[in-house]
């Protein structure tokens, strides 16, 4: 099993450039801009909303 | 593991009847809590609360479980994964904290129509319960059609685990 923090830290020097096993993986493209706008406009005001509710037992800690 | 195209369409197919008979019964429940909230007439109020503790009960709780279930057997068996692509992510983000909410709150709801089976309710007995599930089931119409719109867009955008996994097995 490739383990790939190791490999993350370590860096490809000249002398063993091409057979460091990250040489030729694809770059991370990184976060795509809709999940971010995703995050702040929805994902996150709606767990908020959630986890509220849920720390007051939701409705039940409105009944009388 | 990877299902076979059969299982999977079967998968596939119960998780969409779940969940769009899960968005049904969010549409049916939300305007008889506005018809709660709104109602001067105490037999009306009454009829409704029943109602939707009903519809709660027989529709909304095992079709949100279904849904939530059928959804992470698809995943698990596809090369979709769990927490390989985004917008699998953005679905169980919004859906199991929806799904833990509604059945915390089914208990109130039940009590409301217990104490409504008993005797005429009237909208001021319950103070500001019911406006909270008016916009309760107005939030969950609204986080259901964002999560059908994701699933039926499925935006593009691998997380980094998925993008390694991707890559291992390309290279394996």
């Amino acid at each position: 099993m490739v383990n790939w923090r190791q490999i993350a830290r370590s860096r490809p020097t000249a002398a063993n450039e091409e057979d460091h096993p990250m040489a030729n993986v694809p770059s991370y493209p990184g976060t795509p801009r809709w999940v971010i706008a995703f995050a702040i406009i929805v994902a996150v005001p709606a767990v908020v909303f959630i986890v509220h509710n849920l720390a007051g037992w939701g409705l039940r800690g409105h009944m009388h | 593991m990877t299902m076979s195209p059969a299982l999977r369409k079967l998968a596939l197919t119960t998780h969409v009847i779940a969940a769009v008979g899960w968005l049904g019964a969010v549409a049916a429940f939300l305007p008889l809590a506005v018809a709660g909230m709104v109602s001067q007439d105490p037999e009306n109020v009454r009829a409704v609360y029943l109602a939707m503790d009903l519809i709660g009960r027989v529709a909304l709780v095992p079709l949100s479980l279904a849904a939530t279930l059928t959804g992470a057997v698809s995943s698990l068996g596809t090369t979709w994964g769990l927490f390989k692509h985004y917008w699998v992510i953005a679905k169980i983000v919004l859906t199991v904290p929806a799904t833990v909410l509604l059945l915390v709150n089914m208990q109130p709801v039940s009590q409301i129509a217990a104490l409504a089976a008993k005797r005429t309710l009237s909208s001021a007995d319950l103070g500001g319960l019911k406006t909270l599930l008016v916009t309760h089931s107005a939030g969950a119409v609204l986080v259901l059609l964002v999560v059908t719109a994701v699933s039926y867009y499925k935006p593009r955008g691998m997380t980094r685990s998925g993008w390694r996994e991707q890559y291992e097995e390309r290279t394996a």
